[in-house]
């Protein structure tokens, strides 16, 4: 298993990969983190994919949390919005954070493996694939070539791909014009974490700012260009500085700050059409480009690894037919086009292309404070996971229905539950294998359960059945719902059954055992081999 | 209308707004109002919006 580079995407997709008990090699053209904050919102659900290597510690430790935000037109207040979030929750919505912290806890996660193996600065040059293998020439640093073949390459190797290149395949898409400036501050701040915008400030009119704490005393700071405004000009220090300054003044944060790193940002709206070609998987901006409105690059790019890990893992291990890895694609390719078209509407209010939206802007933010029906146009539209509707993994649904819960396709819900070991959420139980959930308060597991358990191998390949109880004490097999959360949120009644995938998708779900299938272990099997069950 | 519709709905006034161009946008604008406002009951309340939008539009 080959993976070209190592940001966070690749990174993430070896430490994955390696939790499955998957051997990778990993090169990387650079030499170290990258440089700059870059990618600083990391999504809850992306917080739960670091979480199944052990990511999560340091990073929510590290990183600042926050579940809100504020926008201003000129000087005045127009939009407060808040994610959802409660105090029984296992992660923010979302944590800021510098981008080289996440590789950091990447790389580290993928080292503990034992079994991953970074190279850098290692680049791929030349990729030349094969009916059963691919072959890739790497340069060593020192200008050797080395030639290696791998079962499978996963490009993670960024929005100018090599790998993608090297196959002649070409991102399809829009780009808009608007640009922003990025540029980090070191500054003592004592102010609340949140997503701070202005519109219009009488610091710098006429722009859009966009304001995030980061870690270690760092601010980001975006802010539009004007149309004229010539783009190698834009980003010297003497014409950032003093916006900057402006804005600062303007806000009341006074304490004396430092630039760190000045870079330049336009809206991109672009995707290949298909994430697998043969032996070679596309993940994160080297398969999609998304705006940085909405904060879904990183973050569509972790769901990619997510997605991608247990099946190529379960191919790799010959106990999936590699049309699984088709399911990778067409599952991503829709998350990125549902991303694009979030991300569109982001940039469309935060970079009006034309007149047209320009004026409608201005009327919407005229209009907010007055009618709080239109606050709705400022609200950013932050990341969420994506809904696999159609995939060829979710399993039919019989028409004697869930009131609610979620169907197979959607992220499975969360809930605060109690383990033996004590209180955790049911989200830490996936990632590891197929999960079966069975809503009961029988004191058992029925045998067709216990069976499963018992038929099925341990890894990424397994089927672990766990009982979800409302009441009674917990044990190895079972969970207690003690809040109500967990039945409530997956419609639950007594002998619901829901198959979660390996990534914390539904795969399926059943009213009852009566209605689900008589051996949950072969019906997962015909799925993986190909086609439905 | 829900988040998702009004969100629709102003990107289509967007487009429309760019398609007629600048010179004839305050007549597809004043259009679409007069059309608006002579569907609501309560004329008062329509006077009361015009004054709040050239309120807000001064500022």
């Amino acid at each position: 298993m080959l993976i070209a580079g190592g940001g966070p995407v690749g990174l993430t997709v070896a430490a994955l990969l390696a939790r499955h008990g998957v051997r990778c090699l990993l090169a990387e053209a650079d030499a170290s983190w990258c440089e700059g904050s870059r990618a600083i919102c990391v999504s809850r659900r992306s917080q739960e994919i670091l979480g199944w290597v052990g990511a999560d510690r340091p990073l929510t430790a590290k990183g600042l949390a926050w579940t809100g935000g504020t926008s201003y037109f000129r000087d005045a207040e127009v939009l407060h919005f808040e994610m959802p979030s409660e105090p029984s929750e296992r992660f923010a919505p979302m944590v800021n954070i510098q981008q080289y912290y996440v590789e950091e806890y990447a790389h580290a996660a993928a080292l503990r493996s034992g079994i991953v193996d970074v190279r850098r600065p290692v680049r791929a040059i030349a990729i030349r694939p094969q009916p059963s293998v691919v072959e890739v020439d790497l340069r060593w640093q020192d200008g050797a070539i080395r030639t290696v073949r791998a079962d499978w390459l996963v490009a993670c190797d960024g929005g100018r791909s090599t790998v993608r290149e090297q196959l002649g395949l070409e991102l399809e898409g829009t780009q808009y014009e608007g640009r922003y400036v990025i540029v980090d501050i070191r500054q003592d701040t004592r102010r609340a974490v949140e997503r701070l915008a202005w519109f219009d400030p009488p610091s710098n009119p006429g722009s859009t700012i966009l304001m995030h704490r980061q870690p270690d005393n760092v601010w980001r700071i975006d802010y539009q260009v004007a149309d004229h405004e010539d783009s190698v000009e834009a980003v010297k220090p003497e014409n950032v500085l003093s916006r900057v300054q402006a804005h600062l003044e303007m806000i009341g944060e006074t304490a004396p700050w430092a630039p760190l790193w000045i870079s330049m940002y336009n809206a991109k709206c672009l995707t290949l059409p298909s994430y697998r070609s043969g032996r070679v998987l596309f993940a994160g901006d080297a398969a999609h480009l998304v705006p940085i409105f909405g904060v879904r690059g990183l973050n569509s790019g972790l769901d990619d690894a997510g997605n991608l890990a247990w099946k190529l893992a379960l191919v790799q291990q010959r106990l999936a037919g590699d049309a699984l890895l088709d399911s990778y694609s067409s599952e991503r390719v829709l998350a990125a086009r549902e991303n694009i078209a979030f991300g569109a509407k982001s940039t469309e209010f935060m970079a009006p292309p034309h007149h047209g939206f320009a004026l409608m802007r201005d009327a919407a933010l005229r209009l907010a404070p007055a009618a709080p029906l239109v606050r709705s146009l400022i609200n950013p539209r932050q990341s969420c996971p994506v809904e696999y509707t159609g995939s060829p993994l979710n399993q039919p649904e019989c028409s004697a229905g869930f009131g609610g819960g979620a169907r197979a396709g959607m992220p499975a819900p969360e809930a605060k539950i109690r383990a033996c070991h004590g209180e955790t959420h049911l989200t830490a139980l996936f990632g590891a294998s197929f999960v079966l959930l069975y809503f009961a308060d029988d004191s058992v597991l029925p045998p067709c359960l216990q069976n499963v358990a018992l038929a099925l191998r341990p890894g990424v390949g397994g089927l672990r059945p766990i009982r979800v109880a409302s009441r009674g004490s917990a044990d190895a097999d079972t969970v207690l719902d003690e809040l109500g959360q967990a039945w409530k949120r997956y419609g639950a009644a007594q002998g619901t059954v829901y198959l979660i995938r390996p990534d914390g998708y539904v795969m399926g779900r059943w009213r009852d055992l009566a209605g689900a299938p008589a051996d949950f272990g072969a019906a997962l099997q015909r799925a993986l081999r190909g086609g439905q069950s | 209308m829900n988040e998702a519709e009004l969100e629709t709905i102003y990107t289509a006034l967007a487009e429309c707004i760019a398609r007629v161009g600048e010179a004839k946008a305050s007549l597809l604008l004043a259009t679409l109002a007069l059309d608006l406002l002579s569907r609501e009951p309560d004329a008062g309340y329509a006077l009361e919006l015009i004054l709040q939008a050239e309120r807000l539009t001064a500022a």
